[in-house]
């Protein structure tokens, strides 16, 4: 299995998409096999990104059993090395899957054949968002360094801890534990991770002790898109110094990409931005992204270089 | 989140336990820009009460560890309760520049200089030394084997006589091209014997009459 890597953020329109399919690329140039996988369910439009129309084949054949493997679905891009499943042809009701169709599409993403599957998240904290983010113990937030985006991402992240710490407690048959939160809650609704940690660690020191050693499993990077002229150039650091203080996960700020025009352009005339201007500012943030990914050390399968 | 009171103010304000109060100021500002209400780091990441939570304990623990007397009291308590090592707190004295050729622990010159004189004397090389004197010409090849006998380096002979390294070993090494000029070349050969409890005045005279007539030094 190849590394998996969700990329989040809570908050519409932060590039999600466009900074899934420029890594994609650059991924892809250093020799990796690439898929990236389009779970903006009902929103979808990585395909227009990398300048194809309509791909024949998506997500919808998988799910309506056209064919057993998720692999079957991959459509080739203009971009050597680089596949996308795209979900565009799905139903107009497919932003609200069923549970076990879910379950059924993590678990083909987890056995795909590459080296690196990138995922494009939705925005939002919905179940089926999270689930997919939780597909794996990395993950990718991309922020804009507005108020707006930044309160997303903060509920997002405790979204991601609530529903982890959720999965973990009903694995872990600590149901009398969850009983017991959930009469004590209002409405039989769950407050905050830390109020569930605490409440844990209270009854059982080591049940709360694992659930803070899964916790830490998480390594999630994240990246400041279109960082504008007069913004903090410390707010990347300082968001990761009070990210690793008060959360219970590893967070690394990896680059600010900075605002460019020519990213419009670059979605009209339906060419990967990268690819078109490879020499620009913000292209050279996208591919220290890569770098700083590669030469993480936690992803020994990514290939580094040019493989001719 | 994690619980602000298992932290200590050192993790609080994120410096090393040693901090000089420069870095605790920094610090502290730093901190400010975070957890300050207009902060866009920190937006909707606490509601009013945590960040009032946070922002006492930043004010608690810049007060304490910006007042020397609050911090040795403050830094006490964590060594007993065995939350820090007392071992990391030693790193306050601010260090001072030392010379680049001292290697000895004493820090006075004199100090330094007496401990080289006592070496020279402490290893009883007079038998060496008589058959230097002895001899009719010298080189600098002797003085060389002599200095390395009693068990001188020649970083310490430039601590007693200043006469640069180098130069030093153009004598050992007999490079007559890299000596200076007689009459300073007389002067060093002066205090290096000296330094080395050698007879100044025959030395150089042993010295010259090995030295080549055609040399530039003349």
């Amino acid at each position: 299995m190849g590394c998996i890597y969700p990329i989040g953020g809570g908050k519409g329109g932060s590039g999600k998409s466009f900074i899934t399919a420029n890594l994609g690329v650059l991924f892809a140039s250093l020799g990796n096999r690439v898929v990236l996988l389009d779970l903006d369910l009902g929103g979808s439009n990585l395909h227009t990104l990398l300048g194809l129309t309509n791909p024949r084949s998506g997500l919808h054949d998988f799910l309506n059993k056209t064919v057993s493997d998720l692999d079957d679905t991959v459509v080739e891009t203009l971009i050597p090395n680089l596949f996308i499943i795209s979900s565009v042809r799905c139903s107009m009701e497919i932003a609200n899957l069923f549970y076990v169709q879910k379950m059924k599409i993590i678990k083909a993403i987890q056995g795909l054949p590459y080296d690196c599957i990138l995922l494009d998240l939705g925005a939002g904290t919905n179940y089926n968002t999270l689930d997919f983010f939780l597909a794996s113990n990395e993950g990718l937030f991309v922020v804009t360094p507005e108020p707006t985006s930044i309160e997303n991402t903060f509920r997002f992240i405790r979204a991601v801890y609530l529903r982890k710490l959720k999965q973990i407690l009903r694995e872990k048959d600590f149901s009398d534990v969850l009983r017991e939160l959930a009469s004590h809650s209002k409405n039989g609704v769950m407050g905050s991770p830390s109020s569930v940690i605490e409440a844990v660690s209270q009854r059982d020191r080591a049940k709360g002790e694992l659930l803070l050693d899964r916790l830490g499993e998480f390594e999630l990077k994240f990246v400041l898109n279109q960082f504008r002229k007069h913004t903090d150039v410390k707010l990347g650091d300082k968001i990761e110094r009070v990210c690793n203080k008060h959360f219970y996960s590893r967070f690394k700020f990896l680059d600010n990409i900075s605002y460019d025009e020519r990213v419009h352009d670059s979605i009209f005339s339906k060419e990967v931005y990268i690819v078109k201007y490879p020499y620009t500012p913000t292209a050279a943030a996208l591919q220290n992204i890569v770098n700083k990914i590669v030469s993480n050390g936690s992803q020994p399968e990514l290939k580094r270089s040019v493989v001719l | 989140m994690k619980r602000l009171e298992e932290l200590t103010y050192f993790e609080i304000l994120e410096i090393p336990v040693h901090a000089s109060s420069f870095e605790i100021r920094e610090a502290y500002r730093e901190a400010l820009s975070i957890y300050s209400e207009d902060s866009l780091s920190t937006y909707a990441f606490f509601d009013e009460d945590e960040r009032k939570r946070v922002l006492d304990k930043i004010e608690e623990a810049y007060a304490t560890l910006v007042d020397e007397k609050r911090r040795a009291e403050y830094e006490r308590r964590l060594v007993l309760q065995g939350r820090i090592d007392s071992s990391l707190l030693k790193e306050k004295e601010p260090k001072k520049p030392i010379p680049i050729f001292q290697v000895g622990q004493s820090k006075s010159r004199e100090a330094f200089v007496n401990r080289i004189r006592q070496k020279v004397k402490a290893s009883s090389q007079d038998e060496g030394r008589k058959t230097i004197l002895d001899k009719d010409q010298l080189a600098g090849e002797d003085l060389k084997r002599f200095r390395e006998a009693i068990g001188l380096s020649l970083e310490e002979v430039f601590e007693l006589t200043r006469i640069n390294v180098s130069i030093l070993k153009a004598i050992e090494g007999d490079l007559y091209e890299a000596l200076p000029a007689m009459i300073y070349l007389k002067s060093f050969i002066k205090s290096y014997a000296q330094v080395l409890a050698l007879d100044p005045e025959s030395t150089l005279q042993a010295y010259l009459k090995g030295f080549p007539s055609g040399s530039t030094a003349f």
